[in-house]
């Protein structure tokens, strides 16, 4: 595949927010063979006149276009090998191009599981059409079996940029210690996804007003609480055996679990979390049919009770489950305070089949890699999001987290140009037609969206365009 | 206000249906009746009609009355069982809706062991779907043969239930029964006192908090208090095997009714339902269940007229019912004028 080599693009006068070097304003951006040839801020630096976190807030007067680093995500599926027909590498990546992003770590969760050396070469090696970053991340366990580690070494060297069972979370807890010591030891992080199986198996959505309502199976939050809990207690311990242990936990969705991690940090420990853009955005009254963001539900417009005839929408089906507005606030001031580091999609996608069944039976998962940058604007038009925090959480925090800065390098004279433009004032319309994953699993199908990605340019080549009509 | 679901075209839920909507569903069972009572006990109203009835949990009394409903109509009735054991394994629900769709379908009437199938289905059919139970979510036709019961028997001068009050006992948890009521109830302006085991009553206590005219009270007694209905629900095996109940004997004492409970702490009159099928002896006493106050064998008997309207109502909305008004005459030119 072809695709236009851009040898010089102009970008004259756009709201650019940078992370990396703490810098924003409006600036002309001149991209040329690859590389950002020229960076001109029009007004000077906004770090000379007020603090990055206020100086990214664009003003009534500044250009809507806004040129972002390209993003990182934590979390996606791209389900290669083993199950095509709901996305493979090079759809996969021609979606995560639409949504802005330059990078991507992959969740081992394919069929057979990236628990084998060649199998995460192989996956290096299909890197890739668009020129994007493709992660793995390795099987903390083999098969995530949650029975043996995974030849951690071995996957190590061929590429992994961590381990995890995404999905099934490691019950044994003596398996999880030694998998956090091993990652540790190779300098890389353990991430984990916190449920205890006992608590939530069969739950069909959050334990709460909704669920009861609705007559769906209840999801505790305990059964991500507990499973946070423990896991920092054996983090603390395997500290004292391996002090480079790092633990992540992805896509966490209760108050209660963000607390203990916020404490945890407050302790020390080497932890850190991510939330995804739906439990940031969403609430499990999208069930009901109700279709008010999180930040819209208040004492006296609470959760609709009554299902619509659009309730049970089986796109809404995800695990963790969409939980309440408190629960979805909690994740967003867990974005402010630095509790949780990064927005992660969790890009699921399935196909109909794993989606046009009952909605008990429906597979988990929301594919969210196109929409997670409009879906955090939507944030930060309501005031819920700063700019600059929403734009770090999409770049420079995930790749703290996963020990690699050169992923978010930033916006900088003689270095890579990989960028994206996105109109915050543009709305699109989220459909079969809009999307360019093979898979259109999200709830946010037929509504509109703030952030139209204009442009996705990785190493100065265009990876995403919009065309002119939209 | 968001769109209702129970349009005239199908009946998913009873929950967002206004007392006027309500009331309809039991005018037009009036109607049905006195077809029922007819020489023929029937109509030609929906010659051509063909409802299904697609079951994929057993259930006696809900599919044979809306089965008898249909024909009682004119309509021609299928019924299709299916064992849940397939569900997921075979066919799938979506599959088996537009196939029977293909086969000429005009009404599905769905019984579901899962929460929202319904809706599902419905978004797949062109047809009309009635609920015949989802899950734990709702028993649309259940309730409103319940409130056609309580109103002829417990009724205000207005035909509501205003100033009434209604206490469900038991296994709410689980109960699709007493989710539709809540609605029902609310809805005709009766105040409703729920009361069960903790393990059994889950959630239930935020749900009484957001919603006027609904408490949770913490035993039976409180639960019985000046109330003028009670309805008993069923308590399964599988809930002592889950520890959310001891055993069947702790259940009885604690939550069990019987003519003297009642009479020491319900209105005068106060009379007793159940869904069925009962356990007696264990959530109602048996002398209770054939009593005087008992309106169980009313329930069953209401499901006819009910299903009747609610068959009627998704295919011909607000067009009036009519019993034969004399032989010979086209009976569904006269419903549909």
């Amino acid at each position: 595949m072809s695709r236009p080599r851009a040898e010089r693009t102009l970008l004259k006068d756009h709201w650019v927010v940078d992370p990396a070097s703490r810098r924003a304003g409006v600036a002309t951006v001149e991209v040329h063979s690859g590389k950002i040839a020229r960076l001109e801020w029009r007004d000077g630096i906004v770090e000379a006149r007020r603090t990055f976190n206020e100086g990214a807030e664009p003003g009534q007067k500044d250009p809507t276009k806004m040129i972002l680093p390209a993003l990182v995500d934590l979390h996606a599926h791209f389900r290669q090998p083993g199950a095509g027909a709901s996305e493979d590498v090079a759809s996969g990546e021609a979606a995560a191009a639409h949504g802005g992003y330059g990078a991507v770590a992959l969740m081992p969760n394919s069929e057979p599981a990236a628990d084998h050396p060649a199998l995460l070469r192989e996956l290096v090696r299909s890197n890739s059409p668009l020129g994007l970053t493709l992660m793995p991340i390795a099987a903390a366990t083999l098969g995530r079996a949650g029975v043996a580690l995974s030849p951690m070494a071995e996957l190590a060297a061929a590429g992994a940029v961590a381990f995890s069972d995404d999905g099934s979370p490691i019950a044994d807890p003596s398996l999880f210690r030694n998998a956090l010591i091993s990652a540790g030891a190779l300098g890389l992080p353990l991430i984990e996804h916190c449920e205890d199986p006992a608590l939530t198996a069969g739950g069909e959505a959050a334990d709460g007003l909704i669920s009861m309502s609705l007559g769906l199976k209840p999801w505790p939050a305990a059964g991500e609480i507990s499973a946070v809990v423990r896991n920092i207690a054996l983090l603390r311990e395997a500290l004292h055996d391996e002090p480079r242990a790092r633990l992540h936990l992805t896509h966490l969705s209760t108050a209660t679990a963000l607390d203990a991690v916020r404490a945890a940090r407050a302790e020390g420990l080497p932890i850190t979390c991510d939330v995804t853009p739906h439990h940031i955005a969403l609430t499990d009254a999208w069930i009901a049919g109700d279709r008010r963001w999180a930040w819209e539900f208040s004492d006296r417009r609470p959760a609709e009770l009554n299902p619509t005839a659009d309730a049970f929408d089986t796109n809404l089906r995800v695990c963790p489950p969409l939980r309440n507005a408190a629960d979805a606030a909690a994740c967003r001031a867990a974005l402010r305070d630095g509790t949780a580091s990064a927005i992660a999609t969790d890009h699921a996608p399935h196909s109909r089949e794993k989606k046009e069944v009952e909605f008990g039976l429906a597979a988990n998962g929301i594919a969210g890699i196109e929409t997670s940058l409009s879906v955090a604007l939507a944030a930060h038009a309501a005031g819920e999001l700063p700019l600059s925090l929403l734009v770090a959480a999409l770049t420079t925090g995930p790749a703290a987290v996963l020990g690699r800065p050169e992923l978010a390098r930033g916006l900088t004279i003689g270095g890579a140009a990989n960028l994206l433009v996105v109109d915050r004032a543009a709305n699109w319309t989220v459909n079969r037609g809009t999307l360019v994953g093979r898979s259109a699993n999200t709830p946010l199908l037929g509504r509109k969206l703030p952030g139209t990605v204009l442009l996705t340019l990785i190493n100065g080549e265009v990876a995403w365009q919009a065309t002119m009509s939209s | 206000m968001p769109s209702t679901i129970a349009t005239h075209r199908h009946l998913l839920d009873v929950a967002g249906l206004n007392w006027a909507e309500l009331s309809s569903y039991i005018t037009t069972a009036d109607a049905a009746r006195r077809i029922l009572s007819s020489p023929t006990g029937r109509v030609d109203a929906l010659k051509g009609v063909n409802v299904t009835t697609l079951f994929y949990e057993s259930s006696t009394r809900t599919r044979i009355s809306f089965e008898s409903a249909a024909k009682a109509l004119g309509a021609n009735v299928n019924s299709v069982a299916v064992a849940s054991s397939s569900v997921g394994k075979g066919e799938s629900l979506v599959d088996t809706v537009k196939t029977l769709r293909a086969l000429g379908s005009n009404v599905i009437v769905l019984r579901h062991e899962r929460a929202g199938a319904p809706w599902f289905a419905a978004r797949v059919f062109d047809g009309s779907l009635l609920n015949a139970g989802d899950g734990w979510h709702a028993h649309p036709t259940q309730a409103l043969l319940d409130l056609s019961v309580l109103v002829r028997h417990i009724g205000a001068k207005d035909g509501t239930l205003k100033g009434r009050r209604v206490a469900i006992i038991g296994d709410l948890l689980h109960s699709r029964v007493a989710r539709s009521n809540l609605h029902t109830l609310r809805a005709a302006g009766a105040q409703v006192q729920l009361a069960g085991p903790a393990a059994l009553t889950r959630g239930f206590a935020a749900l009484a908090e957001q919603r006027d005219g609904i408490t949770l009270c913490s035993s039976l007694a409180e639960a019985l208090d000046g109330a003028d209905a009670v309805m008993a629900l069923r308590i399964q095996r599988e809930r002592l095997d889950g520890g959310e109940v001891s055993s069947f004997e702790a259940y009885r004492q604690e939550w069990g009714i019987d003519e003297e409970r009642i009479a020491a702490h319900a209105a005068r009159g106060c009379v007793v339902l159940h869904p069925g099928p009962m356990n007696e002896g264990v959530e109602i006493h048996p002398d209770l269940a054939d009593g005087p106050r008992s309106l169980t064998l009313e329930q069953v008997a209401e499901g006819i007229p009910i299903r009747m309207a609610a068959i009627w109502k998704a295919l011909r909305g607000d067009a009036a019912l009519s019993a034969p008004a004399a032989p010979n005459a086209p009976a569904s030119r006269k419903a549909n004028a």
